[in-house]
């Protein structure tokens, strides 16, 4: 029989999420307090829709001090926009590139430096943008007041990445000192973006069994941690996963499928090991990069194919966009979704302002660790029955439906070790041993009632 | 034994005790379905069936009689009650299309269609078919061919179908249509919108041919009238603009010709007609409502136009499997919306 009533999003925590889309919109969405459920609500649009303005990369300095955001967009303009008001700070365009924006050039690379916008008055930035077809580029731009067209400083470095193939994803470490680029055709290699010289190139995979090659085509790629850039994680057109350690060798450590249809967004988790993968027909799903493990999939009703997924700083949530034009927001531990807003365009990136924080709530409490923020916001939920709240939790993982066994074992070893459960986890040994306390008692009879509520 | 007994002594004191209470309240307290005894309790429930059968009955002549009264009176007459159905009790859809979203007629104007919607460009559609093709697939293309102008049929052959994409970009055409059949029976539709187009993959049922229908008619050349209908969501839109690019968007009026797309539970069903416009004598004798139009008409007292109906080419049904973004690639596209089985969370939940 099937369900006849919709399942209702447990709503999100106060954040803030910028989406860009193919009609060159910049939407805002924000979820603000508790009391509403946390729904998140589109809150302000920047720009008019105009085709030729669509959205093809984002850079964004996430600070609370000096956030700053560019915007490539197709007609080959790069625009530098406050993320806070919308306001244009600069453009720059590629004017002696014109000719070659025609066949389909389009910037598809872009980062925003932020540790020289540190150092430098707030009136410039630096940015870095790659072409698809290869051709690099690092500039510095002075902010002008009344800027229609800011001229670049001459300082600016440019280089050719590749002869041949299309670049299709391009990254830069968080120490910025470091690119990789991959694409078409084209192997992944990282670059030393001091002295412009490429320090490292990926060497294809052997053909397989049946002497058949699979042709080089890199989607997107992933830094996996954040104070390391010798390991990466890239997804391939031919559903491939692809894990490289540049001091190992030039061959992936670890490569994987996933599904039937292309790679498309990969984000890694600030744990360092877990990857978030969405390919071309809508699956979502996070794996293991150590062991290569699929850890759980991301369901729901995502239909269409996920062109952005990314991870929140600090808030265990992760958002996924694409060409089916929702926004969706999940919760990293349960992988449940929270909510998802609809957004009208067909979505290129988002992302996750971190500084957002909402008055009501004390300013400390979004900027906490992520742990504690977990617990802190389950206890807000259900404060009053400690009992109810594992059960309602058990419920939604039934309605989820595809939560393995194994799956729902590791997300109960997470809960255990979150401190708050592992009080009750003591109960239970505690019943089991005396059955002395009638409290602890009534916790592990819940437990045990749930347990077939599981296999179900 | 005993206690058997003794239950069927509990059971006639229960029944002694319940009779005072079935004369008291018949209607609301006793149910038939608590009753053990089997012929009391189809004999009440038969009882009860046939009151609601009179009640009715009785709501229904009192709703005929004051629409009656009202008509008579000149009053207005009172709104007829709505049958609830699945289509009107659907689940609440956030991307349903409204008129007044500025972004919509933004995203249509942008999409790989609007020069054809615009006149801008002609459609030249080129029809084909899978590898394997005989008995009803080669029927169903010459019947197609007859529904949609300035269509061209080329056989397949051997061709991988991105090569046959890659020539129609080359030839100019603007859609390309691939009949896929089955055990000799079509199946399948796949429409490719050409340059970037996106690529829609139906499921084809309940295929009907033309010389199958019992007194059809035969088609003229004429460029057809196009109804589409109930694609409200924003990928019905985008589906009705697929099929509407499929057609010239200035149709000859005098051909009498109507092609209907009408989306209905998410089935899309393909009539072809032709129509005329007849001046018929009606009877006197006939239901209020035709009456009253003819009153305020007032050409002639029994004269009246009617539109008659001849359904001529093929019949069938399509459901949408999928929307692929960019022309046909199964191993490297991406979809723009892919039918999954979890997605059927209900049954009043409908995508187009």
């Amino acid at each position: 029989m099937p369900r006849t009533t919709t399942v209702e999003c447990p709503g999100c925590p106060p954040l803030r999420v910028l989406t860009f889309d193919t009609l060159g919109l910049i939407k805002i969405v924000e979820a603000r307090d508790k009391q509403e459920g946390g729904v998140p609500k589109i809150v302000e649009r920047w720009g008019e829709p105009d085709s030729s303005k669509s959205i093809i990369s984002v850079s964004m300095i996430d600070s609370k001090t000096q956030p700053l955001m560019a915007v490539a967009r197709k007609n080959g303009q790069v625009e530098v926009i406050s993320p806070i008001n919308g306001d244009l700070q600069a453009i720059v365009s590629n004017a002696n590139s014109k000719d070659l924006q025609s066949d389909e050039n389009n910037i598809v690379g872009l980062h925003l430096f932020a540790k020289q916008n540190l150092e430098v008055a707030s009136r410039s930035c630096t940015l870095l943008t790659c072409t698809s077809k290869g051709n690099a580029n690092i500039r510095s731009i002075e902010f002008t007041d009344l800027s229609t067209e800011s001229p670049c400083n001459d300082s600016s470095k440019s280089w050719n990445i590749c002869s041949g193939g299309n670049i299709l994803c391009c990254k830069v470490d968080t120490s910025e000192k470091f690119a990789l680029f991959g694409g078409k055709g084209v192997e992944v290699n990282i670059w030393d973006l001091e002295n412009c010289s490429k320090i490292w190139n990926a060497k294809s995979p052997p053909k397989n069994s049946l002497g058949i090659f699979t042709p080089t085509w890199f989607t997107s790629a992933t830094f996996l941690s954040k104070d390391d850039h010798k390991k990466f994680v890239a997804g391939t057109n031919s559903h491939q996963v692809r894990l490289y350690d540049i001091s190992a060798q030039r061959r992936p450590v670890l490569s994987f499928d996933f599904r039937e249809t292309p790679i498309k967004a990969l984000d890694a988790d600030i744990d360092g090991y877990s990857v978030y993968i969405g390919n071309g027909s809508g699956d979502m799903a996070s794996f293991d990069i150590r062991t290569g493990k699929l850890l759980g999939c991301f369901i729901g009703k995502c239909s269409g194919s996920i062109r952005s997924i990314v991870r929140h700083p600090e808030l265990p949530v992760v958002a996924s966009c694409g060409l089916d034009s929702y926004l969706r927001l999940w919760d990293t531990n349960t992988r449940q979704l929270l909510s998802s807003v609809f957004l009208k365009q067909p979505l290129m990136h988002a992302r996750f302002d971190s500084s957002f924080i909402v008055e009501e709530t004390p300013a400390g409490a979004v900027s906490l660790p992520n742990k504690e923020q977990t617990t802190n916001k389950i206890s807000e939920e259900v404060e009053a029955s400690p009992l109810k709240r594992k059960k309602s939790s058990k419920n939604k993982e039934n309605v989820d439906g595809d939560q393995r066994k194994k799956k729902s074992k590791r997300s109960e070893e997470q809960k255990k070790s979150k401190g708050k459960d592992g009080g009750e986890k003591i109960a239970k040994i505690a019943s089991r041993d005396k059955g002395s306390k009638s409290t602890s008692k009534k916790k592990s009879k819940n437990s045990k009632l749930a347990i077939p509520d599981e296999g179900l | 034994m005993g206690g058997k007994r003794r239950k069927n002594d509990d059971s006639d004191n229960d029944e002694g005790q319940k009779k005072p209470e079935i004369k008291k309240f018949k209607r609301e307290e006793l149910l038939p379905s608590m009753i053990k005894n089997k012929e009391k309790r189809s004999e009440i429930h038969a009882k009860l069936k046939r009151q609601k059968k009179l009640e009715k009955r009785s709501k229904q002549k009192a709703r005929d009689a004051a629409e009656k009264r009202a008509l008579e009176l000149g009053e207005e007459i009172p709104e007829r009650m709505v049958p609830r159905t699945i289509e009107n009790t659907r689940e609440l859809d956030e991307t349903i299309c409204k008129p007044d979203d500025e972004e919509l007629f933004a995203g249509n104007d942008a999409d790989e269609f609007s020069s054809i919607l615009k006149r801008e460009q002609t459609p030249k559609i080129l029809i084909t078919t899978s590898r394997f093709n005989s008995s009803r697939g080669p029927d169903f293309i010459s019947d197609l061919l007859s529904v949609i102008p300035n269509a061209h049929y080329y056989k397949r052959g051997t061709y991988d179908l991105k090569k046959i994409v890659e020539y129609a970009k080359n030839k100019d055409f603007t859609s390309v249509i691939v009949v896929h059949t089955n055990r000799r029976e079509p199946d399948a539709l796949l429409v490719i919108g050409i340059p970037d187009g996106p690529t829609a993959h139906f499921k084809l049922s309940k295929l009907v041919l033309r010389k199958d229908l019992k007194n059809h008619g035969n088609p003229t050349s004429h460029k057809p009238e196009l109804v589409l209908n109930n694609f409200t969501t924003r990928l019905g839109h985008r589906v009705g603009r697929l099929i509407q690019s499929l057609f010239p968007q200035d149709p000859e009026f005098k051909g009498r010709r109507v092609v209907t797309f009408h989306n209905q539970r998410d089935f899309i069903f393909f009539r072809h007609h032709r129509y005329i416009f007849e001046t018929r004598e009606v009877k006197k004798t006939d239901s209020k409502g035709k009456k009253d139009k003819e009153g305020t008409s007032e050409t002639g007292p029994e004269r009246k136009a009617i539109a008659r109906l001849q359904e001529c080419g093929p019949r069938f049904t399509l459901k949408l499997t999928s929307l692929q973004h960019g022309t046909f690639d199964t191993r490297g596209g991406e979809y723009e919306w892919v039918h999954k089985p979890e997605m059927d969370t209900s049954r009043r939940r409908f995508f187009l």
